[in-house]
Parts: structure tokens; sequence; C-alpha cells
């Protein structure tokens, strides 16, 4: 047998070793560069210095139980009010609900402390509805906690909402043989979104954990911000901000411990590829439902309106204050989001097709999700910032590195969803037919999963360009995202500036969303 | 007041803006096995959907125990208030209850207190030998054991009319068998209205009492077994006789 067969027949281990490599490189190599520096920095430390980081660690421990306990107030309130609407959105007939859908998922496209702003216009002193309560009411916890809320809620609807589309219509029609909808709704439809509700809730979590521009914001004190305050600043203190990122490293482990027992009791929620028709019908309670949800919809969509009443007037004066934060912004999510699509056709199929050593895939990309923005910061720092490699971390490399980091799961559970539920037959035939792995990728996976590897790609840009947690620990000069030129300026620069600025990144989400939506339906018809 | 369990008067109905029934009219008595036999397409579906209530007839009315269930575009009896059972064609086992789950679905939802509700699911589960499989998911379940949960979540509602879209379609040709000897039974100790819908008539031997052939959503020919086979009406009917 010539080389070239033998190579031809170990193609597929062959691409999945490099695909682990890949993701070990990005996601598990600057865990353990934080842990080799923090190992020898803790042993070296001498006695006086130990003691300090005891009792900095101690004085910490308040402000992470606080952060932990504002997170999982989010992640239950998320999850309470997402769930009843994914449902109505996806399985009854309320009026207007694929309109109400979109409208209520676009908050989740915005980097939170942008939807902060947008109540602090609504709800601030001088806001439209502005009051002396609204405004203490909003620079406190129980703000923090709403607009968090308000912001996370749809990563729940639209989870829920997808599973709720994939349930077999005649599961329900079984049930409305004997039942009414009530009945259905509670003891049919919400125990089988139930995977679905619990993951969600576990990315609600570690999204509202990590969030670090909505406490900031609202001064609310949180655990990121005490660490990205030693990062910079007149408070740099490094090792400080080793040590109290290291507790976060128990979080992320419990994170991705929920997530393994959940994976091993449900199995990956199956999200459907297109929304079912059929909605069951609510008779005499289809207009107080519809009236709920147009509320509710529209209470996460006025501040966005806000942001945009206050914005759009200010956008000829932004063009100077934006300098290459645009320009940044989209290279760094665009190469993120291809990375992120790479490894959604390779591991994110060989996760869905059970695979060999395709869980060591899942479980790596996971703990990068899992893992606080914070701790993976200091991690990318730890790993990056030495002179043989300033190339990266003084390029948007390092960006780049960050955002696969955090959203190759995102991308690799999208493509999962997806061939889980595509026959294997074709790709059997293929095989059968002698075809290699690396030809059955190119000729019948990627196109059969065409719509999955756009909607992967979509998905990883657009949560790259909200992110503001991950680049703003250690984006390079002249390479700060749009998020971070907002947040860095949102103390010093002319409100109208601000919300000019806040109206850019909006409009800029909106037109990626758009057209990667005329995309996603267009692949659908072809 | 009709004494039929099910009366269809001149249904219309259509699905995705396609006529699929034209014109069907049809009565199931209490205690009758009425077969409906068709090629795809035909509107057998549709025509459950309709009694079912889950799908208005455009014109004409649909009778359930003497009640006008819906009329005219209208439904007036809610599907959950018509009292019917039905088989799936794919069984529509609801996969996170247990067996036992599945039939109290329906009886918790139609009140029936817990004691009542505990003898029916005892009855109907020893009556088709699953009284040790009560605790199973559908999942763990054989092929031949899931018919017989859907066919038991049906009786146990003890409705006045059974509805069977295909049950026997999926099964191997053993599992047919024995399925369809248990079903005869059913249907001779229950004693209820029963609508069977198949393609293959040969399904109906020994179980109908009358057959309804079913063509482009219209009714071809009702009878009597024998009738349809002595005198076949039309070419479709003639084919189907000829297969049985």
């Amino acid at each position: 047998m010539g080389a070239g067969a033998v190579v031809r027949r170990r193609e597929e281990a062959l691409v999945m070793v490099a695909v682990g490599v890949l993701l070990a490189g990005v996601i598990a190599l600057p865990l353990l560069a934080l842990l080799a520096g923090a190992v020898p920095f803790l042993l070296d430390a001498t006695a006086v210095e130990r003691g300090a980081l005891l009792a900095l660690l101690a004085s910490a421990s308040g402000l992470l139980l606080t952060s932990a306990g504002l997170a999982m107030a989010v992640t239950l309130t998320s999850v309470a009010l997402g769930v009843p609407l994914g449902i109505a959105l996806a399985r009854l007939d309320v009026p207007g609900a694929r309109a109400a859908l979109l409208l209520h998922v676009a908050p989740m496209f915005l980097p939170p402390f942008l939807v902060a702003l947008g109540w602090f216009h609504l709800l601030g002193r001088d806001g439209l509805l502005g009051s002396e309560s609204g405004s203490r009411l909003l620079f406190s916890r129980a703000g923090h906690v709403l607009v968090l809320t308000l912001c996370l809620t749809p990563v729940v609807t639209s989870l829920v909402a997808l599973a709720a589309s994939g349930i077999a219509p005649v599961l329900e029609d079984a049930a409305r043989i004997v039942a009414g909808a009530r009945r259905i709704v509670l003891r049919i439809l919400v125990p089988l979104t139930l995977p679905a509700a619990t993951l969600a809730g576990l990315i609600v979590f570690t999204l509202a954990f990590s969030e670090l521009g909505v406490p900031m914001f609202l001064r609310v004190p949180a655990y990121p911000a005490a660490i990205l305050a030693r990062l910079g600043g007149i408070d740099f203190a490094p090792n400080e901000a080793l040590a109290l990122s290291l507790p976060l490293l128990a979080f992320a482990l419990l994170l991705f411990g929920v997530e393994w027992s959940l994976a091993r009791r449900f199995g990956a929620p199956a999200l459907a590829l297109a929304s079912s028709r059929r909605r069951l019908p609510l008779g005499r309670w289809r207009v107080f439902v519809g009236m709920v949800v147009w509320v509710y919809v529209i209470c996460t969509f006025l501040p966005i309106v806000a942001l945009l009443l206050h914005g759009l007037p200010a956008l000829p004066e932004v063009t100077g204050w934006l300098g290459t934060s645009v320009r940044n912004s989209i290279l760094a999510a665009g190469s993120a989001a291809t990375l992120v699509t790479v490894l959604a056709a390779t591991a994110g199929w060989a996760i869905g097709r059970r695979r060999p050593g395709s869980r060591v895939l899942d479980a790596l990309a996971f703990v990068g999700f899992a893992t606080p923005s914070a701790l993976l910061g200091v991690a990318l720092i730890a790993l990056w910032n030495r002179p043989a490699t300033s190339a990266v971390y003084g390029s948007l490399t390092i960006v780049v590195l960050g955002y696969v980091c955090r959203y190759a799961a995102i991308g690799m559970r999208t493509v999962t969803a997806s061939v889980l539920q595509t026959p294997a037959s074709t790709e059997d035939a293929a095989a059968t037919a002698g075809a290699g792995f690396v030809r059955r990728l190119r000729g019948i996976i990627v196109p059969e999963q065409r719509r999955a590897l756009l909607g992967a790609w979509l998905l990883a840009f657009v949560f790259s360009l909200r992110d503001l947690e991950t680049p703003v620990l250690f984006y390079p000069p002249g390479g700060e995202p749009l998020t971070v030129r907002i947040f860095t300026l949102e103390a010093n620069a002319p409100g109208a500036v601000v919300a000019g600025l806040a109206t850019v990144q909006v409009v800029l989400t909106a037109l990626v969303v758009v057209a990667g939506g005329a995309l996603l339906r267009r692949s659908a018809l072809a | 007041m009709s004494d039929a369990a099910i009366e269809l008067r001149d249904v219309w109905a259509s699905r995705d803006r396609r006529t699929a029934l034209c014109g069907v009219s049809l009565v199931v008595r209490p205690g009758e096995v009425v077969g409906v036999v068709g090629p795809s397409g035909a509107g057998k579906s549709t025509l459950l959907r309709v009694i079912l209530g889950l799908l208005a007839p455009d014109r004409g009315t649909v009778s359930i125990d003497g009640s006008v269930a819906s009329t005219e575009a209208r439904t007036l009896i809610a599907p959950e208030d018509r009292k019917l059972g039905m088989v799936f064609q794919d069984l529509a086992l609801w996969p996170h209850l247990t067996v036992e789950g599945n039939l109290a679905f329906g009886l918790e939802a139609r009140g029936v207190a817990r004691a009542e509700r505990t003898r029916r699911i005892d009855d109907v589960l020893a009556r088709v030998s699953l009284d040790d499989e009560r605790d199973r998911r559908p999942d763990t379940l054989s092929g031949g054991e899931r018919q017989r949960v859907a066919i038991a979540r049906a009786l146990v509602l003890e409705p006045a009319a059974v509805l069977l879209d295909e049950p026997l379609a999926s099964l191997d040709v053993l599992l047919k068998r024995q399925i369809r000897e248990l079903l005869r039974e059913l249907f001779a100790e229950r004693r209820c209205a029963v609508l069977y819908v198949t393609h293959d008539p040969r399904e109906l031997s020994e179980l109908a009492h009358r057959i309804v052939i079913l063509d482009e959503g219209a009714v071809v020919q009702d009878g009597t077994p024998e009738e349809i086979r002595s005198q076949p009406r039309g070419e479709l009917v003639r084919r189907l006789v000829a297969a049985w």
C-alpha cells in the first residue's frame, strides 16, 4: 500500500488530531500556562506576600459569592421568563409570534452594557421615563439583575423555541384529543424542552457571571471588575489579578461538571432546523396571552429604541471618535468566526456522529466557553505576553484567539445539532464509493450542513462582535474593538458621542444579522 | 338525534390549500368496526383529523355520539371533549413519560379520580400484557410493546369510538398477526365504535364489519367486505380486491 493510500485511510484521524491540537492550543494551553505560572509564584512568595494574598482572597470571597448570586438570580429569572416565552412564540397561536421573536432576541446580539445604557436613557434622572426612584432602581443590584435578565432571556427563549419547534406535531395532536392547551404546555411541551432550557440556563449563568460592562456601568461591585482593576490603571497589580483569577477555575470546572452530567442525562437537545408551522390554538386565551407576550417583548426592545433616539442625531459627530475600532471589530470577529466554522465543520460533525475522541473535543470547547472571561484573559496574558510571542500578543491575533476560545463551543454545538438530525446514509454511500474523509467533508458534509455552518459562522461573528469582557483585558495598542472603544470612552466622552458610538454598534450588528438571515433563508431555499 | 358514534355528512376539507376531502359521508355505529382503505393521498389522514377535531371541515357536518362537533368551518366541540381514542400511525407516545404516565395523562385531564385511574390502568395494562412494564419509558420498549402501549392509551379512556391510523404499518409479519389478533379480541370485548384506516385491505380481514374505499378525497364504495369483494365498483376497488 502506498503512502498516499495510508494517509487517505487515516485522513479522518489526522484531521481530528489536528483539530484536537488546535483546540487544546487555544483553550487548554493558556489555562495550563496560568497554573504553571501560579504554582512557582505561590511557592516562591514570602510569608508576608502569601499572607497578603490570602487576606486579598478572603476579602474578595464575599464579592465572588455576590457575583455568583447575582448571576444565579439572572439565570433563574431568565429561565422562568424564557421557557414560557419560547414555547409561546414557537408553538402557540400568539398573534405576530414570528415578529415578536425577532424583536425579542435583538438585545441578545448587543453588548449588555449598551442595553444598560439604553435603560439609562429611559430610566435615568434625565431619561425619557426618568425619575429619582427609577434611577435608584437602575443603579442597584436589582437593576443589574433586571438589565441582564432582559438581555439574556432571549438565549433561553431562542433555544427553547428551537427545541419546541423540533417536537413532532403528532405528540401535540395526541395530547390535544384528551387535554386542553394549559395541560399540554405544562405536561408535554415544557418537559420536552427541558434539555434545551437547562443548557440555556447554563449559558446564561456563564455569560452573566463573566459580565463586566453592566456591573461597572451600574456601579455594582463585581468580581470580574476587581480583576480588571488590577490589570490596568492605578490599581495595577498583576500578581493579585492572577491570585484572584484562580478561584474562577473552580467555577469553570463546576460548570463543566454540570454540563457533562446534563449531557449524560439528557443527551444533546434536539433543536429544530426549521420552525414548525403547526401552532396550538389558545381559544379564548389568545388575546390575553398575545398581550402579555407583546408587552414583554416591547419592554426588551425599548432600551434599544431609547439608545437609537439618543444616538442617531449624534452619528455625524462620532467619525473622529471611532478610530480603527470598527475595522478591528469586523476583522477580529470575522477571523474568529471563520476559525470557529472550520472547527465546527470537523469537530461539530464528529460529535454529532459520535466519532472516537469527539467527547474530548466537545469538552475542550465547553471548557473554553465556561471559563469566566476574567480568568480566560489572565490565562491568555500568562501564555502569550512574552517577548517571543509579541507578534501574537501585540496584534489582533490575541483578540481572535480569545474569541475562538470563548465561542468555539457555540459554533460546534450548532453544527452538532444539525448533524444529529441528518441521516448518515449519504456519507456512508460516499464512503462505500471509496471517498476518503477529506473528500466526504468537501463533497458531502459541508454542502449538506451549509446552513448550519453559515449559522455557526453568524453566531460566532455576532457573539464576538458583542464581546467586551474578553478583549478588554488584553486588547493590543490601536487594536481595540468597538465595544472596548465605547466602554473606555463611556466615562470621559460626551454622552451624545457615546450614544452615537453605541448606535454604530447597533447598526453594524443589525446589518450583519439581517444579511446573515437573508443568506440563511437563501441557503434553505437552495 | 342519530344513534351513530361518528357521523359525517357531506364533509369537505382542505390541507395546505388543497382539497383533501370532497363531500364525504360516513356513519360508524356503536360496536361497529369500519375500515377505511385507500391509496396514499386519498384523504385518509385528513378524514381522521376532521373527526378528531384537529381540522375543521370547510363544509359539511361532523357529529360525535349524536352531537354536532363541527360544521361549516366551525369547531363546536373541542378535540379534548369529543371522547375519542386514537392510535396514531407513528404511535406518538410521549417520550418523557413512562408507560403508566402515557396512560394516566388523558385520565388526569378528564378528571378521573385516582382510584378509578389506577383501576383502569391496571385493567388495560393486564389486557395488553404490559403490567410489568408500567415504569418503563417508550424508548426502552420493543416495537410490539410500544404498539400495545399506544392501543392501551386509546382504550384506557373508555372512548365512545376508537380511531386507528395504519396501526400495523411499521410491524413485521409476526407482530402484525399478533397485534391484529389482540385488536380483534379488544374490539369484541369493548364493543365501542372503531374506524380503522389502512392502505392494506388484508389487515381488515376478520376485523371490519364494513369497508369504505376512499380515493382522491371521495368515497368510492361503502359496503361489507363481501359486497366489496363480489361487486367492486371502479378500477381502484377492483385492483384492491385483486390484491386482497
